[in-house]
């Protein structure tokens, strides 16, 4: 699995303060422990900076590449931005997050990546927004995306589709439809594009003691359809667990086998069991009612653990 | 040709939620109304017969409403000064439940007190002998301070106590279970919210065979649609086993549709409207037959021809086809 570490996220009150007094120790701290974690790329959310974006984003490059190697991710919709801190970079190809299928957008942000050398994630959404259902999103890929790739001589393995990741909070039906979308994509061309997706929007708006298990049952269950790549928190150690234990295949705790088994089953189309499940563990009851959730079998509820 | 009729088979149904106790349960109902206990979505007698048909509430207030239509007040004429008047005349009207609405103010604009609440209360069972359910005015504060005096005056009669939301629900829910009553739990349209309280409720003690949930809906023209589909999500998910929301549904429909404009305004509107009355009426009953066809089990109106309208078309929905 190849993580871009979220955690440098303007969302995170202590990121916002740090970057408000230009705190570089804090954010290096931050990109070290991520790549220590495991994170093999760092995603760089700022927000757009519209005032002061010729500063912060060659300041956050600077800052970041003092102390690791890694790719790092432009997640912005400043475009300016995105290639005032482009032009930073030295070490490792950057990634820009990202381009959706909008014409506007489909215009510009392929033309900077091929101009940079980067890779490029691309969001299956429309001027119409983000469909529910895996075909339709699939079709975007399909019809938009790699259309335009084509069209400017972009490397297809420089493109990441993301297929977006909506929450189990309120866009529920979405979820099944999601993993249906991944398993599609990768036969989608040949050779096929690199797959991302952002795992932590699985659980936003969930109260936060339940959205660690939330996420690493969602990871499994992609893992089932062969996701190789997420925008994901690193320092979630659970989650990084479940990610080893699904790569080496490794069966020798109950809890293990079970997400081993979820995965399979996914990957084999079929519905995860509750034969898969001894209910008597607590915690194996806790990951069966989040597969039912995440599969949209039983209605979401904040409290839905304790049904 | 024969046609063969596709049935579903569902691995859930509907909790039956009973109202009102009679003498021999300890209260002075003259009957029970059961709700509830669907196997099925609504009205497809032949999958599985609906054990229950859906009923009619009628809202009064514990005194003359300020801000209801002329048009309501007018047919319920000198009935809505006083309760129990207005619980006997509901009566008559066919309600086969009776929804009292507790203002939040007496008519000297001075705060309703617990007395007063408990003094309508006990002047509505006594004029009627249907099931009552009992709204609190809709103020935090004040619903707990009336409905927990409204509950003990009524201890033994199972009547329902509303509303409990996701910000106010743990005297009521308390109070219901002190004084054997029931609870109905309101949330805005949503799925999620209205599974959560559903927990919520449950988890202080309640069982689930004394809630009603009401999920909230828009009228014909202003949401309805939305409601719909998630009272639709909602009962789907009880008849395929969610047991969180295996719960019978009221549904407010005279409210939604006397704050309309087709309904609230008389003058000022293009004369292809038609007539005030039947338009508002119209208006009631067409917003009240959509939610009895997304699930609805009780309906609570407010015009006495409107619950003519929909007892009838009630009865034909009963009719196996």
């Amino acid at each position: 699995m190849y993580i871009i570490g979220e955690n440098i996220h303007i969302i995170s009150d202590k990121v916002k303060a740090a970057l408000k007094e230009r705190d570089a120790k804090f954010f290096q701290d931050l990109a070290v422990r991520q790549v220590e974690a495991g994170a093999q790329a760092l995603d760089l959310n700022l927000g757009p900076r519209k005032a002061d974006w010729q500063e912060v984003f060659p300041w956050i490059v600077d800052t970041v590449q003092a102390v690791v190697d890694v790719p790092l991710s432009f997640d912005s919709t400043n475009i300016l931005g995105i290639e005032a801190g482009l032009q930073r970079v030295t070490k490792a190809q950057p990634i820009i997050n990202s381009t959706s299928a909008e014409p506007e957008r489909l215009e510009k942000v392929p033309l900077l990546a091929k101009k940079y050398n980067t890779r490029l994630i691309a969001l299956t959404m429309g001027s119409s927004g983000i469909p529910v259902a895996a075909d339709e999103r699939v079709n975007i890929a399909l019809e938009k995306i790699i259309p335009r790739m084509l069209e400017i001589d972009f490397p297809i393995s420089d493109l990441i589709i993301d297929p977006l990741v909506l929450t189990v909070s309120g866009c529920q039906e979405y979820c099944p439809h999601l993993i249906e979308a991944v398993r599609t994509l990768q036969y989608a061309w040949d050779p096929p594009p690199a797959i991302s997706v952002g795992l932590s929007n699985v659980s936003n708006a969930v109260p936060n003691e339940n959205r660690p298990l939330i996420n690493r049952v969602y990871c499994a269950m992609l893992m089932g359809v062969g996701l190789k790549m997420m925008i994901a928190n690193p320092l979630e150690r659970e989650l990084m667990e479940v990610v080893r234990i699904i790569e080496q295949r490794d069966a020798s705790t109950p809890v293990g086998a079970l997400y081993l088994k979820i995965a399979d089953r996914i990957a084999n189309m079929e519905e995860p069991s509750i034969e898969d499940v001894d209910m008597s563990d607590p915690e194996q009851a806790a990951i069966w009612k989040t597969v039912q959730i995440l599969l949209n079998k039983v209605i979401y509820a904040e409290s839905y653990l304790s049904q | 040709m024969p046609v063969e009729i596709v049935k579903d088979k569902w691995p859930g149904s509907v909790r039956q939620v009973t109202l009102g106790a009679t003498a021999a349960e300890g209260g002075t109902r003259s009957h029970t109304v059961t709700v509830g206990g669907e196997a099925s979505l609504p009205f497809m007698h032949f999958e599985a017969p609906m054990p229950n048909r859906p009923r009619v509430a009628i809202e009064i207030k514990d005194r003359r409403p300020d801000d209801w239509s002329p048009l309501l007040l007018e047919v319920w004429g000198a009935a809505a000064d006083n309760p129990a008047e207005w619980a006997k005349a509901a009566e008559q009207a066919g309600a086969d439940l009776i929804v009292l609405a507790l203002s939040l103010t007496k008519a000297d604009g001075s705060p309703t007190q617990a007395a007063d609440a408990a003094a309508s209360v006990k002047a509505v069972l006594g004029a009627t002998g249907l099931p009552l359910i009992v709204f609190g005015p809709g103020q935090a504060e004040a619903d707990n301070e009336l409905l927990v005096a409204v509950a003990e005056a009524a201890k033994g009669e199972r009547i329902a106590l509303g509303i409990c939301e996701d910000k106010n629900y743990r005297t009521i829910v308390a109070t219901a279970m002190a004084n054997g009553h029931l609870v109905t739990a309101r949330t805005p349209m949503d799925v999620n919210l209205a599974k959560q309280l559903n927990i919520l409720i449950s988890d202080m003690g309640l069982p689930l065979d004394r809630i009603l949930m009401d999920p909230t809906t828009g009228a014909l023209g202003y949401g309805i649609e939305y409601g719909f589909s998630v009272m639709e999500r909602l009962r789907l998910a009880a008849l395929q086993g969610d047991n969180m929301t295996q719960l019978p549904m009221l549904v407010t429909p005279g409210f939604e549709a006397w704050k309309t404009k087709e309904s609230k305004v008389g003058e000022g509107v293009p004369a292809d409207w038609g007539n005030w009355l039947q338009r508002a009426i119209n208006w009631e009953v067409m917003t009240a037959v959509t939610l009895l066809e997304s699930g609805a089990d009780i309906v609570v109106l407010r015009h006495p021809e409107s619950v003519a309208r929909v007892k009838a078309v009630i009865d034909g929905l009963m009719q196996p086809a």
